[in-house]
């Protein structure tokens, strides 16, 4: 039995930022090799992106990179050059799947398209991710992941009411579309074992955000109702939001909870103290007055601790949870349990911390196999055993900014 | 046409609104998709929204949406019959996922351990809200629970408002497409040596995956971000992103450097042939300018992010949010309409990449327009081909033909309440 899902699975990535890596970062934790293609020519953003070691900037010194692309091995090459696409060309062979996330029109300026890399391998799987395709209009929108949460509609439904527009942090769509496309290759993995075909993967992560969305989507064509921002209103729950609670070494802490049935209702007031008012007896009176009701459970919570109030509250089954900030969330004991956090050694970074897989396997568990790698750590292993370039001809590639 | 893609696979659901999202890819992908829910119909089919405000299953825009592709058959799992035909499904199936309460289904004989003594190969994912192991592994649950302890919520919303969640809840949909991940990444070892294996996706986890580069800004940088509204960035780099415009939001990345310094120059070049913006702007070095991140911010860098902030608010606010984004377009600068999904449904790209998908619902005498596939397959298209079905549309099939029972079972196990 193997001892990862994915051993002996092959994936040459030449994805920068979010999308790609994240994709190709479940199968490196999976077992598979994955070979990070960069340049230092055009260096991974993320790769001076906060937060950094020491909060002092470097190359090799970025959490936010380290953490899409762990397990990975890590070779540099300037695609400018004919001889880096040689190179290229020669591990295209070993590839099962090529991820990359170019605009659209930079691998065929390359010769590096699918048409022609399958020539070097006829079953090879490619995906190539972008902000909005390979085609259309608009296939060459540069941009990042917020523009993309803004463009896709998650910044409109972020807010206290129509007209109030407060987004989600981050580029909130590069967490959505990953799991699209990891989902896929895998597929497209079993298709090809089942038939021996590869194929061509044209993803936009407009198109997956969009499945995150459906709903309000098909609303909207067959009634041409749109989705208003509401706040943390809900048709379902009453109370549903986040409820000051006391503060904590001067900084505010807030509860979120969510009632739906009248039993929750009476054990959240009995936890709370207090009787309820008779206009919020009963679910549709909460829902109908659910701003009375914001107003009434905050005063109620004030007082109260979150984490202890939140004991408290499950214990009544009464759904709730302190809203936790980014210290919390490691110190969390759920969290802690399922063993998510994980400090990984860096070669330059040392020890820092890492998110986890969101999932277990009971079999054939993944994990973080090894911390991201330095710009171009990994060349002198790849271009010397994979493709048997002596010592002085990789030397002489770096001279020549080839390998780069 | 359903997809070639997962043909011949067959995917048990067993999930609520924590995994719904789980089937309908695997549905996407042509697999069949049996949801096995209780003889009312389970919770998913009764979320508002309703399609016309019409509050009955058929309309429940949640369970159209997420059950398309889906057959149905129903199973009162309350009953010994009832069990006994699910535990006979999943002994047909290659994937089972569930959401069930903690240990529930272990209580009643359709565990992950009872279902792989008869199926060996079985593939059996269940979804919790914060694991299996830890003190909140049976708490109660709601979408916003999970948006909170997964930080996000912490992040978003204005200062002096509590913090916010989404107006179309999201933590489910996470854990759902989490779910379908991880258990094609456990079946690429099961075609190899025929086993299967249990999985737990943890939803607390898929939500701190949404932060970003946030989770160790507490370790590195001593600090965290805490909500700032339409602001963004630590306070060394703090950036107005969300603009108003005529009709509406734009929202705009305004940085130096290599990458985004361009952009923003195209902008200020933008501005200055209608009048707006100063001779300062137009010749700083904007690609040189990386404060925050390789220098600090001087007291004339916030003069000058203040002015140009105020420069381009009075600018947007001239034009609709339709004509800055299709001139932002042309002229390459990173920005976005704070798009509403009568925008999203008007995009010309969505259009021309042909992405909109008509699935005839009879059950509601119209046809309904889908988000298209989430991505292009060359040689296996994806995508929705059918509409949910309604609560046990199946069962008489899929119990006749998969399990093999005869007519007068079925009408005996109905008139018992089972199916």
């Amino acid at each position: 039995m193997s001892r990862f899902a994915l051993e002996g699975v092959h994936v040459l990535d030449f994805a920068w930022v979010g999308v790609g890596p994240i994709t190709t970062k479940y199968f490196a934790d999976n077992g598979a090799d994955v070979i990070r293609v960069e340049s230092a020519s055009r260096l991974d953003v993320l790769r001076i992106g906060p937060p950094w070691k020491d909060a002092m900037p470097g190359i090799n010194r970025s959490q936010f990179f380290a953490s899409f692309n762990t397990s990975k091995k890590g070779i540099t090459l300037d695609l400018g050059k004919p001889k880096a696409r040689d190179l290229v060309k020669r591990l295209v062979p070993w590839a099962d799947i090529i991820v990359e996330s170019f605009t659209p029109k930079a691998m065929r300026n390359w010769g590096l398209d699918y048409e022609n890399l399958r020539a070097l391998r006829p079953d090879l799987i490619m995906l190539s991710t972008c902000m909005q395709g390979q085609t259309g209009p608009n296939a060459l929108y540069p941009g990042f992941g917020q523009l993309m949460a803004a463009l896709s509609g998650f910044y409109y439904i972020s807010g206290y009411g129509p007209g109030s527009c407060t987004p989600p942090y981050g580029a909130y769509t590069d967490f959505i579309a990953p799991r699209f496309s990891a989902f896929a290759l895998l597929a497209a993995l079993d298709y090809r074992r089942r038939t021996g075909n590869g194929q061509y993967i044209d993803m936009s992560q407009y198109e997956c955000a969009m499945q995150n969305l459906a709903p309000a989507l098909i609303d909207y064509h067959a009634t041409g109702r749109v989705l208003e921002p509401r706040g943390n209103a809900s048709a379902r729950y009453a109370p549903h939001g986040a409820y000051r609670c006391a503060d904590e070494d001067g900084n505010e802490r807030w509860i979120a909870i969510a009632v739906a049935t009248d039993e929750q209702w009476r054990a959240m007031l009995t936890v709370l103290n207090t009787d309820s008012e008779a206009r919020f007896a009963t679910a549709p009176a909460r829902i109908e007055n659910a701003a009375a009701i914001d107003q009434f459970v905050g005063s109620l919570t004030r007082i109260h601790n979150a984490h202890d109030l939140t004991v408290k509250l499950q214990a009544a089954e009464v759904a709730a949870y302190p809203v936790e900030n980014c210290v919390d969330i490691h110190q969390d004991e759920n969290l802690e349990a399922f063993g998510f956090w994980h400090w990984l050694e860096h070669k330059e970074m040392g020890p820092s911390p890492y998110e986890g897989l969101e999932h277990r396997m009971s079999r054939t568990p993944g994990t973080l196999r090894s911390a991201a790698p330095t710009l171009g750590q990994h060349n002198d292993e790849v271009f010397g055993e994979m493709l048997s370039l002596s010592p002085d001809e990789i030397e002489q590639l770096k001279k020549e900014n080839v390998i780069f | 046409m359903p997809s070639e893609l997962l043909k011949g696979f067959r995917l048990l659901d067993l999930t609520d609104e924590k995994g719904a999202l789980c089937g309908k890819m695997f549905a996407d992908l042509g697999a069949e998709v049996i949801k096995v829910e209780p003889i009312g119909g389970c919770t998913t089919r009764r979320i508002p929204p309703y399609l016309e405000d019409k509050a009955d299953v058929d309309h429940c825009l949640y369970s159209i949406a997420y059950h398309a592709g889906k057959k149905s058959v129903t199973a009162n799992l309350a009953t010994e019959d009832g069990r006994a035909l699910v535990a006979d499904l999943a002994a047909h199936s290659d994937f089972l996922v569930e959401s069930h309460a903690l240990r529930y289904l272990d209580s009643i004989g359709l565990g992950y351990d009872a279902l792989a003594r008869k199926n060996p190969r079985l593939i059996y994912a269940s979804i919790t809200p914060f694991g299996d192991t830890g003190p909140g592994k049976d708490y109660n649950w709601a979408d916003i629970i999970t948006w909170a302890a997964g930080g996000m919520m912490y992040l978003m919303g204005e200062e002096d408002k509590p913090p916010l969640q989404m107006s179309l809840p999201q933590a489910g949909l996470h854990a759902g497409a989490e779910a379908a991940v991880a258990m094609m990444l456990a079946h690429y070892p099961r075609e190899v040596d025929g086993l299967g294996q249990q999985i737990v996706v943890n939803m607390q986890a898929c939500i701190v995956w949404t932060l970003m580069n946030e989770q160790a800004m507490p370790f590195l940088h001593g600090n965290h971000l805490t909500r700032t509204g339409i602001f963004t960035g630590s306070a060394d780099a703090r950036r107005k992103m969300v603009f108003q415009c005529k009709d509406g939001h734009i929202s705009i990345l305004i940085a130096g450097g290599t990458t985004v310094g361009n952009s923003t120059k195209a902008l200020i070049e933008w501005m200055g042939e209608t009048g707006f913006g100063s001779e300062w702007m137009r010749t700083k070095d904007w690609i040189s300018w990386v404060p925050g991140v390789f220098m600090k911010l001087t007291e004339e860098d916030h003069q000058q992010i203040d002015d140009l902030e105020t420069t381009i608010q009075r600018f947007f606010l001239t034009m609709t949010k339709h004509e800055i984004y299709a001139e932002g377009l042309k002229r390459r600068i990173f920005l976005a309409p704070v798009a509403d999904v009568a925008d999203v449904a008007a995009d010309e790209q969505l259009k021309a990449r042909d992405f909109w998908t008509a699935v005839p619902h009879d059950t509601l005498g119209r046809t309904l327009t889908f988000p298209g596939p989430f991505v292009k397959m060359s040689a296996t298209p994806i995508g929705t081909t059918t509409r949910a079905p309604r609560i046990g549309e199946h069962s008489d099939e899929i119990y006749r033909a998969l399990l093999g029972l005869a007519p007068e079972r079925l009408t005996k196990l109905r008139a018992a309440g089972s199916i």
